[in-house]
């Protein structure tokens, strides 16, 4: 009799979990449609492994370059771990978590989040929580993404428990049962891919006109945190004989202060580190600002992230010994994939914007 | 045995919607709430620091569309795609001074201000170009950061008066944010 008490508990908990979890699928935002960048940190567990170059940062990284463009005129293995307004410490435990996986030669990380020195200084609740989410929902379980999630909380938000929130996302989802649409069950055990290999392709173009407009700051000293962080980003990379290279993205708003890029000089010369300001190359890389992006300077659109991945394949072969791969017959086939997939994701959004 | 499973199935459910009582804002980030930034930064009118342009009073927080009516034609505007959300922070260009908004719903809220010139001042009358002294008279030298800045906050509303040399370089009013 108590055997069977057992087994009835068990299958009824099993059951429970399994439609708590099922629940949980149907009403977490899918990402496929709109807002594709919260499906991107997912993207990369079937990516994972075998690739010489990873990425991690902001929008500054999956929208300026293409790790297809890296493997075709560079034969460079690469995966971008870009999300929408990712902060330096989910950077950083991103970092942590690739290295779960793969040990590559060189870690590329985009030092605009420098700015954000704390959660609070990040914006409004609202838009900061949407934004922790495209990242933190993205990350597999695991101690990076508790982790992760512990230094993206903000003061008020540790006093409501807020982390059990990201952990079990259906405490914070399961009032959206009132806005679920078609993607919600056609994507219930599965997702499209939306990137090619982190990259989030833009086609359309929208000149640059004018200066943004941008007021000075008091203070152009980037805080205590964030400098944390990028410490723990440069011990970490020691650690695992991986190079850090440290890059601004050569887009022209959010403006990058002068005053910024000279403490990042003076911090890559003192770690020994290769630090890039590809704002000051725009001319050697070809950056046409009538073509070469889709939002008026903001992003660079595919034309322009072909460019400068380019010119930035050529810095990982010369500078950081990143070889060419694709005389290596298996990982080419892979590539030649991706490849296909990109140029026909290429060709149907050319035809859509057109 | 059944005493158990209906407790076990108690426990989950309450834990299901323990969320409720956590969040106070009752939002949820999903595609629909990435499309227009959450309501908890629906705008707040309170007391604070107030720019006043010619009669037109611009609070940060405010609904700005009755202020662009009272304001006219920017000389210039401008853009700003904010990553993922659909929304644009945008900017009013007036000559001597700027309005930012940020959206909300369908409409846009006044984010910051900020002077350019010395043609336009302060309630207190401090303009681009004055002196530390002034400053000090008409607000104190408590929110002086003690090497360039007085940052003072009130209500909703953060007041920062840059100085260089000794003179005010940029005025700027902003929404605090929660």
């Amino acid at each position: 009799m108590k055997k069977k008490s057992v087994v009835i508990l068990s299958i009824t908990l099993c059951l429970v979990f399994l439609s708590l979890w099922i629940l949980q699928q149907l009403l977490m935002p899918k990402y496929m449609d709109n807002t594709k960048e919260g499906a991107l940190i997912s993207e990369y567990y079937d990516n994972a492994g075998n690739n010489d170059v990873v990425f991690i940062g902001d929008c500054e990284v999956y929208e300026n370059f293409s790790p297809i463009t890296l493997w075709e005129k560079y034969g460079i293995t690469s995966f971008i771990r870009g999300s929408a307004q990712q902060m330096i410490w989910q950077s950083y435990y991103l970092m942590e978590e690739t290295f779960r996986y793969e040990t590559p030669k060189v870690m590329v990380f985009n030092v605009l989040s420098m700015k954000y020195d704390t959660p609070s200084s990040t914006g409004d609740s609202g838009k900061r929580e949407a934004y922790n989410r495209m990242t933190l929902d993205g990350m597999r379980w695991s101690k990076h993404k508790w982790n992760a999630i512990q230094a993206s909380l903000t003061e008020e938000e540790k006093t409501w428990n807020g982390e059990w929130m990201y952990l079990f996302p259906l405490l914070r989802y399961h009032d959206r049962w009132s806005q679920l649409n078609r993607d919600d069950f056609k994507y219930l055990f599965h997702r499209d891919q939306v990137s090619d290999n982190g990259y989030l392709m833009q086609t359309g173009i929208k000149p640059v006109t004018g200066e943004h407009p941008e007021r000075p700051l008091a203070d152009y000293t980037f805080g205590e945190n964030s400098y944390y962080y990028l410490d723990k980003m440069v011990e970490l990379c020691k650690a695992k004989g991986t190079q850090l290279v440290l890059i601004k993205a050569p887009t022209l708003s959010p403006i990058w202060w002068d005053e910024w890029d000279a403490q990042m000089e003076a911090y890559a010369e003192e770690h020994d580190l290769l630090y890039i300001n590809f704002l000051d190359h725009q001319d050697e890389i070809g950056i046409d600002w009538n073509t070469d992006t889709y939002d008026t300077g903001f992003h660079l659109n595919v034309y322009g992230a072909e460019k400068l991945s380019d010119y930035f394949g050529k810095i990982l072969q010369e500078e950081c010994g990143i070889t060419d791969r694709r005389n290596e017959t298996e990982l080419a086939e892979i590539w030649q994939e991706k490849v296909k997939i990109y140029y026909e994701r290429k060709a149907k959004m050319e035809a859509a914007t057109q | 045995m059944k005493k158990l499973i209906c407790s076990v199935l108690a426990l989950i459910m309450v834990l299901s919607f323990a969320g409720c009582a956590g969040n106070e804002e009752g939002s949820t980030p999903s595609e629909n709430k990435v499309d227009t930034p959450s309501s908890g930064n629906a705008p707040v009118v309170a007391e604070g620091y107030v720019f006043n342009y010619k009669g037109t009073k611009i609070p940060v927080n405010e609904n700005f569309a009755p202020i662009l009516k009272a304001l006219g034609d920017p000389k210039s505007y401008d853009e700003k795609p904010s990553c993922a959300f659909n929304g644009k922070d945008k900017t009013y260009f007036y000559g001597s001074f700027y309005v930012a908004t940020y959206p909300d719903g369908d409409n846009d809220y006044v984010s910051s201000v900020w002077f350019v010139d010395d043609s336009v001042a302060t309630d207190e009358g401090i303009t681009i170009g004055s002196a530390k002294a002034d400053v000090e008279k008409a607000y104190g030298a408590d929110g002086f950061n003690g090497t360039n800045a007085y940052i003072m906050t009130k209500g909703s509303s953060r007041l920062t008066i840059i100085m260089k040399d000794d003179v005010v370089s940029s005025i700027q009013y902003d929404a605090v944010t929660k």
